[in-house]
């Protein structure tokens, strides 16, 4: 599916005409493959997979209910301990997922990219925060309206949140890579999941992939030092594996 | 201390580092069991990690812990890698889940390992723990033993804390406990630690010790205060002899008697205060600006094995030979001798040895003992809900007697018990009088 361009290693452009939806944001432009793409047409796609499985009816209502909504860099749209009544659908940009301990410092989580989904379910009290890395674009479905909209069309949240990450997702990933034995492995493994996320190839068997959060963070969600991550990146660029990296992107030799 | 106390001085009484006591350990706990309470740790759940290093290049007479002595660095380095073996094996069970905020490295004597054998544990810790910049590192130093850039490079490596044994700085209490250190020489470390950019030093000093009179300890308490730690405990020596052999080279005639024992403190809490100091617990003191005094203000102070602590995870992981962990209720401790521990992590198995499991009513009375201990105040109906009638009875017998004695007030409705406040050092004693595990005849040490 489309919804997956962002997620698989694809290359294959996007040329639908912006035309289907209002985003209400002036610049909902984003890089997918290699051709640039109207994050409203992505949007199209979504609604369309939810339109699948809703009667007409529903399908209004869903459309009457869902709002996007741009989300500043560092804004929070989920917030540890506060209630959350909405799932939303990450359009643009990237989120850091953090929970706070109990002696008050921040545990990084997991990370959402575009495609992915955050609020899968209903809560009086959301276990983790959600931040924006950078300027992004939420889509934003009320629960109570997908559960309604479910019972005419039985199954639809479930098939909608099929088709991205959510949360509990990001949690499985990080439980692996906390086991992840050498430090090598746990940044290799984490640089591999950001090129499956939001990667694009670049020819000659290197994916290019550009990412928000600090290396403050990185270390932190991969319970490293940060002098441990800085010298491991060095050893995965002398190895080859990384081409390059900077403060905002990294490009990376994959095994082809 | 009023008259009517010093009956309270000389009653031995737990330290109540753990509840229950190291005393009540035995074999049903074990590998296999403590392996399942490692598994059963949270994804995310804090975790502090405590890192016993039982070497010492010298023994010290007083001394009460888990310790050899050992002159040849050589025989050091299988140690080395045996707890790099047991981290990974923890690391297994824990399988990414956990994370350590806190870090100790206790003894014996720590920096008898040189920084890059500590780095090598850190390492693995990083790797098969986890390990981020903002978990605190604290290491116990025996001041003899420090070279010119040791101090330097454990800041490198992250260390932030540091407690040095300090003990007595009179020359003529050294010599009686074999532990020979000059003013010069802890004014080095305090020198070099400063200048390593370490805010959180810490002293520890003993009391009851074969000479020691009240103007000795007064000079040993100036000096400390001059060098400016940012806390000191002050712990009290047990003359156990029986259960410690190498005491017995402590001549027994030149220890304080109990009334002394007590103006030791006294002194020394008084001059603490005067100081600025804030008095954490029964043994503690820390400038009010240090962590310790913000949690005892907060109302976070905790107890560990280390003392009174600002310690805020709840699990701790002790790795080593004799080390304590404690998890979700259940306190397993490794093997005591060296050459158990690094048989049994060769083999391929946890070195645990023995434990005990927490019981329900254990967990009520270890909440109200550290209440005492740490808040001077405790709320009892638990406890005299969970234990029996004659119990309960001996309870309210021994609460009404240190209630006449002006030592606690004590509420029969809601069951509140508080602390007088010139009472503190008694909090042991009050805590003894509700604990149903205390039975007759165990060794301790005496409360004061």
């Amino acid at each position: 599916m489309q919804f997956q361009a962002g997620r698989a290693l694809a290359s294959d452009t996007d040329t639908v005409d912006s035309k289907a939806v209002d985003t209400g944001a002036v610049d909902c432009e984003v890089k997918t493959g290699s051709a640039r793409a109207g994050s409203c047409d992505l949007c199209d796609v979504r609604e369309r997979s939810i339109c699948i499985d809703l009667d007409p009816r529903a399908m209004q209502k869903v459309e009457r209910t869902m709002a996007r909504r741009a989300v500043a860099k560092n804004r929070a749209i989920l917030s540890e301990g506060e209630p959350n009544d909405s799932l939303y659908i990450v359009l643009r940009g990237s989120f850091r997922l953090s929970k706070l301990l109990e002696d008050g410092r921040r545990q990084v989580t997991g990370f959402i990219f575009q495609g992915d989904f955050l609020g899968v379910r209903h809560t009086e009290q959301s276990a983790y925060t959600a931040e924006a890395l950078e300027d992004s674009l939420v889509c934003c479905f009320p629960h109570r309206f997908l559960d309604e909209a479910a019972e005419t069309s039985p199954g639809v949240k479930d098939r909608l949140i099929a088709k991205g990450q959510t949360e509990y997702h990001k949690a499985q990933d990080h439980i692996v890579l906390l086991g992840k034995k050498t430090a090598e492995e746990r940044v290799a493994s984490f640089m591999k999941t950001l090129a499956e996320a939001v990667g694009r190839e670049r020819g000659g068997g290197y994916v290019e992939a550009p990412f928000a959060m600090s290396r403050q963070d990185i270390a932190d969600y991969l319970g490293l030092r940060l002098e441990t991550l800085s010298r491991t990146l060095s050893a995965l660029k002398k190895k080859g594996f990384i081409d390059s990296i900077n403060r905002k992107s990294v490009i990376l030799k994959l095994e082809l | 201390m009023r008259e009517q106390w010093h009956k309270y001085q000389a009653r031995p009484a737990p330290r109540y580092t753990s509840y229950p006591s190291a005393l009540s350990f035995n074999d049903t706990v074990g590998p296999e069991r403590y392996g399942r309470a490692l598994s059963a740790i949270g994804l995310y759940e804090s975790l502090s990690l405590y890192i016993h290093v039982p070497f010492c290049a010298q023994l010290c007479w007083y001394c009460g812990c888990n310790m050899r002595v050992e002159n040849r660095y050589n025989r050091v380095m299988p140690y080395v890698l045996s707890l790099q073996d047991e981290i990974r094996m923890v690391g297994g069970l824990l399988g990414g889940r956990g994370r350590p905020i806190s870090l100790h490295f206790g003894g014996g004597t720590p920096n008898f390992l040189q920084p890059a054998d500590i780095e090598r544990i850190l390492d693995a810790i990083e790797m098969e723990l986890g390990l981020t910049d903002d978990a605190r590192l604290a290491i116990e130093l025996d001041p003899r033993l420090v070279g010119d850039g040791d101090i330097a490079a454990l800041a490198a490596l992250g260390f932030s804390r540091i407690s040095l044994g300090v003990q007595d700085f009179d020359p003529r209490v050294q010599k009686a406990i074999n532990r020979i250190q000059s003013f010069e020489m802890i004014e080095n470390c305090v020198g070099l630690a400063r200048a390593a950019g370490i805010n959180d030093l810490s002293f520890d000093l003993l009391y009851g010790l074969p000479h020691q009179t009240e103007a000795s300890f007064a000079e040993t308490i100036a000096k400390a205060i001059s060098l400016s730690p940012d806390r000191l405990a002050i712990f009290g020596y047990a003359h156990l002899p029986e259960v410690l052999p190498r005491q017995r080279l402590i001549d027994a005639g030149a220890l304080p008697g109990p009334t002394a024992r007590v103006d030791l403190t006294s002194t020394a809490d008084e001059m603490l205060i005067a100081a600025g100091y804030q008095r954490i617990g029964f043994d503690h003191y820390a400038k009010p600006d240090n962590p310790l005094a913000v949690a005892l203000r907060e109302g976070r102070l905790r107890r560990n094995f280390q003392g009174f602590t600002d310690e805020i995870a709840r699990a701790t992981i002790g790795l080593g030979a004799s080390a304590v962990s404690f998890v979700n209720g259940l306190y397993a401790q490794n093997e005591k001798s060296v050459k158990d521990y690094q048989d049994a992590v060769a083999e391929r198995r946890l070195p645990c040895a023995q434990g005990v499991v927490r019981t329900a009513l254990d967990n009520v009375c270890a909440a109200a003992i550290a209440d005492l201990l740490c808040r001077s105040r405790a709320d009892l109906s638990g406890v005299f809900a969970g234990v029996g009638e004659t119990h309960r009875r001996r309870m309210s017998a021994r609460l009404e007697k240190l209630e006449r004695d002006g030592v606690i007030k004590f509420n029969q409705i809601d069951k509140i018990v508080q602390i007088a406040p010139d009472a503190y050092g008694l909090s042991r004693v009050v805590a003894a009088a509700i604990d149903p595990r205390l039975e007759a005849g165990a060794v301790l040490s005496k409360a004061v």
